[in-house]
């Protein structure tokens, strides 16, 4: 019995994070992609591969982005998982003050993060401070895992790579947070850069329910008239237009190829639609 | 009577229960800590019973909460009760109620919505649901859904659901609808503690949800989304194309093992976010500002040429004046409105409570609108962003474009008012007749010549040349022109002007023009759209629909024995006009000016011209053959009539030789469906459709039928105004003149959705201008009209039994009249005036002879002709006095008119406290009464003031005339203003018409009716009494 050897595959975990993409790629924006390049541009094709699996099957556990560096913890073969850090040099105060000045002047920037979205010609704002967003190479990370596999960048490494790309993809402050300025604090700086101060009293109203005993006066009746419907003259399939993209195909076609078709056809009168 | 409520549950789906005026009102338990069986509402199989198409319900039982005193829940204010409840004292309190419902599913749901109430009456409750249904189906016409995934009911399977996504103005709809919501549609128990009702805003959330998603399977269903597969499907089915064919599918069900749909979930995630996020209080509005210009502004022509290019109207970079400016709205209130400067300052009225961070919501709103409308990444390159300018062809590009994307993406786009309301340019036809029509006699037929020219237009206003070169040099898309702002692609001008260099084939007679003008744009093949078609003389007055107007009246014809009142004159010469030019005419004067009379006129002024004519095929409801046969031998006697209906109708050879002799053929609706292929054989003079409303379903039998019969001309009668009924005009107006609206679908697209559903204007202006030539509608408060009329028109309404009161007349004739002939003295007396009363109540409904407590239904056919002209009544927003003798017909009669017109209707009877009855009195003389007021005719004959209502109907006979004068006085009071129509209902072959007859011969009366009402018809011979009761063949159709 050879009971020393450790197993061939990772310990499963319950709920793990999971990549959202299926096959191919993983980043989805250019942005996230900058990252991916980064990391590829190491080599070591089955290692990569390796680590997108495991990013896939859910093996990493916790991951936290932090200025200067991305900790997370991935399961491997054994039973402790492994500690996993990347670090990056942080901006310093001086030089964030500069990039929050450029961006104060040009609302352009803060739209299109808030809008989900890295603005394309982020990295010029940088620049004008002689800074980079992006690392130009590997050689400006620190990559560490506390596996016992001495190749860098291991398959843990990898798939926390992976997944970060991931969230930079969901969160686009995700990058200049880890860069040194999280989002609150950026976009305190930049409303106060704005107008000076915040209101102060908030109120967040919330949807009351009056209770019934309230309303036995017209307890039958309408409680105020609904407006008629406005009219509208987008075409039925212009939704199909304005949703993010995935990364669904069924039978090897678009998901939004597959439906489009059929948005089309909700908009025909009834009688057209029923006849196909 | 019911009155059926709904209600949204999130288990149960659309819920019916319904309250029943029968039973007892008091429960028997006194514990109201627990939920009772609610006393009076109706059973499952009673709301089946008067809704049959909801058979397909799941019973089930629900608990409500609802104001109740301690032992009685208290009635919803659709219920209707012949003894109006009384409440003892007590708080109404909220308490716990058992109701048996029926459940429907959402796509059951969405079919049920649309179910019209007749023999009962839908609470707000139902209507309200509509609403939300109706605002389901929107979202999934106008394709605001995107395909999810939801776990399913075990773990094995999952469900694949279109979500619908709600952004911008729907979202602002959805929250109007959950502030409408009645309460009575929240008030299913969450559990035994539960006293405040489920939240409005989940349940329209569930409801819409759910219904949307069964919209979109209803019309995506037939169609897969994915092409056939070709050879075997693979044995382990993708999961991808699982969920893909599950969405178009009934059973939304799939089978797949977790870690896939895992899998797809999470690539799905962007989209099963997406719009949820929008939901926010706030949200970014565009709002476009016109360059300001001195009054009166430079004009189009005001620039040379050579200038133009630099000026405001001309093209190139952006010129100042165009700017689209940015406002944060409320999404709750959207008259909150803020400009960005305000936001960027950080101030802004009520800015603060409004929104948590209104600055960094204007960003996020700006970043995202910026990916649809690529223009705005310009003026974001600033710090405080607050608006830009678009030059010309931008703001066209926006207008023409970019704003409805941007609306449906949940932003609100502000344009000028001039835009909504917006002229284009257009070609205007004009036709000149070759020989000016002298109006009348100067024969203008469909052959008369015409000269014909294309012009171009802005709206109804030719272009001048000067203006035309100026427009052809400016090359902008907007210019102002004669003050005003005008939409014009340049493209769309060169065309145009090209047009008019080299016309195709022009029209060349009246024909052709008036095809021209009944045509939709954009079945034309011009390369701008046609704004309208002018033309003078006759064919002018024609298109204009003011013919009836401008024509000659054609004088009363010989042999007809009437006077024809002016108007009608008009109406016979506007018939006559359109039947010369072989255009069908819907002639669609309120009830009570005379239709009959006018067609009547129009039979016997053409025969009169042309007694060669082949007869006239005329169809009406069962219960007017006889009034018409009466109306054509009192008014035209020369004119012969045959009735084509009855189970002893002719046909074959027969009924050839019956035509050849007849003038104008009667038939009903149903005659003419089921002898559709022999009528269908001959071609008539004249198809006349009576009470036209009968086609107003064209997908019904009858209205296909219609179809089929051939005929030189064809007129419809009716009284209910279309105008608000665009599917009823379409009907009609096709049978009339066949295509001349397009197919139904095109119609549906092109008018009535727009029209009905989005309000628009133009929609209807075109409308009204394509069938004015073939409609004439007089009202009886049109000042032409109103002075013509007298103050008191009096009607015969004649009408006919049903199958099933004419055999019980028959034996009730034939009972009563073996115990007259063995009666004398007192006992005969008795027996002749149990006699009259038991016949009487026959006509008035079988159910009022034998109090069997049955259904109404349609088995009277006097309440069947009192419905047809209640419609007509309450369609023309005028209010009617009901008299009858018997309390027990009007106790019937109450709830069932308060259903079948979703109405209160009052009731006044001898036994009515004088309390009670002047509060009624009030009610009914207010504007927003009720309108329909049943009186029994003692206790209303007198000394009430009821002058709001200006129809008066006598649905039984006292054959006295003072007493019923007495009581149409109720209404032809001092202060009455108009003109009052009192119908006396009469059954063809009965004694009601016998007597009637007998009054109306003055001779055989003497006073003895006026003193003594129904005695003197006591001491008639028994042979007299026999002619007297005895059913004429003619008395019922079947």
């Amino acid at each position: 019995m050879s009971s020393w050897y450790p197993p061939a595959r990772p310990r499963p975990v319950a709920d793990g994070i999971r990549a959202r993409s299926k096959r191919g790629a993983i980043a989805q924006t250019w942005w996230s992609e900058r990252f991916i390049e980064v990391l590829e541009s190491l080599g070591m094709d089955a290692r990569l591969q390796r680590g997108r699996s495991y990013a896939r099957k859910g093996q990493v556990i916790d991951l936290t982005v932090e200025p200067g560096s991305v900790t997370a913890l991935v399961q491997g073969t054994r039973a402790r998982p492994y500690r996993v850090r990347i670090g990056v040099t942080p901006f310093d105060k001086t030089a964030w003050a500069k990039v929050t000045e450029v961006l104060a002047d040009n609302a352009w920037y803060i739209a299109k993060l808030l809008a989900g979205e890295m603005p394309e010609d982020i990295e010029s704002v940088f620049a004008s401070v002689a800074l980079s967003l992006f690392p130009a190479s590997a050689d400006e990370l620190s990559l560490d895992c506390t596996c016992p596999d001495w190749s860098v960048p291991c398959k843990h490494l990898a798939a926390v790579f992976y997944l970060l790309a991931e969230s930079f993809d969901e969160d686009p402050f995700g990058i200049l947070a880890w860069r040194g300025r999280d989002r609150a604090d950026l976009l305190e700086t930049l409303a106060a850069l704005r107008a000076g101060t915040h209101p102060a009293d908030r109120d967040t109203s919330t949807d009351t329910v009056v209770p019934l005993a309230d309303c036995l006066d017209a307890f039958y009746t309408l409680q105020a008239q609904a407006p008629p419907a406005a009219p509208v003259s987008a075409p039925s399939d212009a939704l199909l237009d304005q949703v993010p993209a995935l990364e669904v195909t069924v039978r090897g076609a678009d998901l939004v190829d597959v439906l489009r078709a059929a948005y089309v056809r909700l908009g025909l009168p009834a009688d057209h639609a029923a006849d196909g | 009577m019911l009155a059926v409520h709904g209600f949204w549950s999130e288990d149960l789906g659309l819920c019916l229960w319904a309250e029943d005026c029968e039973p007892a009102v008091t429960s028997p338990s006194q514990a109201v800590r627990s939920a009772r069986p609610h006393p009076f509402a109706a059973g499952a199989d009673d709301i089946v019973d008067v809704l049959p198409q909801v058979a397909r319900g799941v019973p089930a039982v629900a608990t409500l909460l609802l104001p109740s005193l301690r032992r009685s829940p208290l009635d919803s204010p659709e219920l209707v009760r012949v003894q109006p409840r009384t409440y003892a004292g007590g708080q109404p309190m909220l308490l716990a109620w058992t109701v048996p419902v029926l459940c429907f599913d959402p796509a059951a749901a969405l079919a049920v919505l649309e179910l019209p109430a007749v023999e009962a009456r839908y609470g707000a409750s139902m209507h309200y649901l509509a609403q939300v249904a109706a605002l389901s189906r929107d979202l999934a016409e106008r394709g605001r859904v995107l395909p999810a995934i939801e776990p399913g009911a075990d773990h094995s399977t999952h469900v694949g659901r279109w979500r619908p996504v709600l952004q911008g103005p729907d979202i602002v709809a959805r929250h109007a609808l959950a502030a409408a919501m009645p309460p009575v549609c929240r008030a299913e128990a969450a559990g035994p503690h539960d006293t405040s009702g489920r939240s409005p805003s989940d349940l329209v959330s569930h409801a819409t949800t759910a219904m949307a998603d069964a919209a979109v399977r209803e019309r995506l269903s037939g169609a897969g989304l994915l092409p056939r597969r070709r050879g075997r499907p693979p044995r382990r089915m993708p999961v991808a194309e699982a969920w893909i064919e599950s969405l178009t599918r009934a059973d939304a069900r799939f089978p797949a093992g977790s870690a896939d749909v895992g899998e797809l979930r999470r690539a799905l995630t962007p989209w099963a976010e997406f719009g949820l996020g929008a939901t926010g209080p706030g949200r970014l509005t565009f709002r476009l500002v016109e360059p300001e210009w001195d009054a009166p502004g430079p004009d189009v022509t005001d620039v040379a040429p050579e200038e133009s290019t630099g000026g405001p109207d001309g093209r190139g970079g952006p010129s100042p004046g165009w700017r689209l400016e940015f406002w944060l709205q409320s999404v709750e209130d959207p008259s909150l409105l803020v400009p960005a400067d305000q936001v960027w300052g950080g101030g802004g009225v009520g800015l603060g409570r409004w929104l948590d961070r209104p600055d960094e919501l204007l960003l996020a709103e700006l970043g995202r609108a910026s990916t649809i409308y690529p223009v705005l990444a310009d003026a974001l390159r600033s710090p405080r962003p607050g608006g830009v300018d678009l030059g010309i062809e931008g703001t066209y590009d926006l207008l023409t474009v970019a704003a409805p994307v941007l609306e449906q993406a949940g932003f609100g786009v502000l344009v000028p008012s001039w835009w909504t309301h917006r002229r284009t340019v257009g070609l205007r036809g004009s036709a000149h007749s070759a020989r000016d029509g002298v109006l009348a006699g100067g024969r203008f037929s469909r052959d008369s010549l015409v000269d014909f020219q294309w012009q171009l237009a802005v709206g109804d206003d030719l272009l001048t040349g000067d203006e035309l070169a100026a427009l052809a040099e400016t090359k902008a898309p907007l210019v102002r022109l004669r003050g005003q702002w005008v939409a014009l692609d340049p493209e769309h001008l060169r065309r145009g002007l090209d047009f008019l260099d080299r016309p195709p084939v022009l029209p060349t007679n009246a024909a052709e023009v008036i095809a021209l003008a009944a045509a939709h744009p954009d079945d034309l093949d011009t390369p701008l759209p046609v704004t309208s078609i002018h033309a003078d003389g006759s064919l002018g007055e024609l298109l204009a629909g003011s013919a009836e107007r401008a024509l000659q009246p054609l004088a009363t014809p010989p042999g007809f024995e009437a006077t024809l009142r002016p108007y009608q004159q008009r109406g016979l010469s506007w018939l006559a006009f359109l039947s010369d030019l072989g255009l069908g005419a819907c002639l669609a004067d309120d009830m009570g000016l005379g239709k009959t009379v006018q067609l009547l006129a129009l039979e016997a002024h053409q025969r009169g011209e042309r007694p060669e004519a082949r007869p006239t095929l005329l169809l009406c409801p069962m219960s007017l053959v006889g009034n018409w046969q009466r109306e054509a031998a009192r008014f035209a006697p020369h004119l012969r009539t045959y009735a084509h209906h009855g189970p002893e109708r002719r046909h074959g050879a027969d009924l050839e030789s019956h035509l050849e002799k007849a003038d104008i053929v009667l038939t009903t609706y149903q005659t003419a469906t089921r002898d559709i292929d022999e009528l269908a054989a001959y071609t008539w003079e004249r198809l006349v459709l009576d009470e036209a409303q009968a086609v107003k379903n064209s997908r019904s039998r009858s209205a296909r039928a219609v179809r089929r019969l051939q005929a030189g001309h064809r007129v419809a009668l009716t009284g209910t105004p279309m105008e608000n009924r665009l599917s009823e005009l379409w009907s009609i107006m096709d049978v009339l003149n066949p295509g001349i609206l397009g197919s139904a679908e095109l119609f549906r697209a092109r008018y009535a959705v727009p029209v009905e559903r989005h309000g628009r204007s133009e929609p209807a202006a075109r409308l009204r201008t394509i069938t004015r030539p073939y409609l004439l509608r007089r009202v009886k408060t049109d000042p032409t009209i109103i002075d013509d009329l007298p103050e008191k028109i009096e009607i015969k309404q004649h009408y006919r039994l049903t199958t099933e009161q004419a055999s019980l007349y028959q034996s009730v004739v034939d009972e009563m009249m073996r115990r007259i002939e063995t009666s004398t003295g007192i006992e005969r007396r008795g027996n002749v005036l149990a006699t009259m009363t038991k016949l009487k109540q026959v006509c008035n409904h079988p159910a009022q002879l034998l109090h069997d407590h049955s259904p109404v239904g349609a088995r009277s056919g006097k309440v069947n002709r009192l419905e047809e002209i209640a419609e007509e009544i309450l369609a023309e927003g005028d209010k009617a006095l009901l008299f009858t003798q018997y309390t027990d017909f009007a106790e019937l009669l109450l709830p069932h008119l308060s259903a079948r017109f979703d109405t209160d209707v009052l009731y006044l009877h001898g036994g009515t406290p004088k309390g009670r009855r002047d509060e009624m009195v009030e009610r009914f003389q207010s504007d927003d009464g009720p309108p329909l007021f049943l009186l029994s005719l003692k206790a209303g004959g007198t000394g009430l003031n009821l002058t709001a209502a200006n129809h008066v109907i006598h649905l039984d006979r006292w054959w006295n005339p003072a007493v019923e004068n007495q009581a149409t006085d109720r209404a032809f009071r001092i202060g009455q203003k108009r003109s009052v129509q009192v119908r006396k209902f009469i059954c063809v072959g009965t004694l009601e018409e016998k007597i009637d007859e007998m009054i109306e011969d003055k001779k055989a009366l003497a006073d003895a009716v006026v003193t003594d009402g129904e005695q003197w018809l006591t001491e008639l011979s028994a042979r007299d009494l026999r002619d007297l009761f005895t059913l004429s063949e003619d008395a019922t159709d079947e």
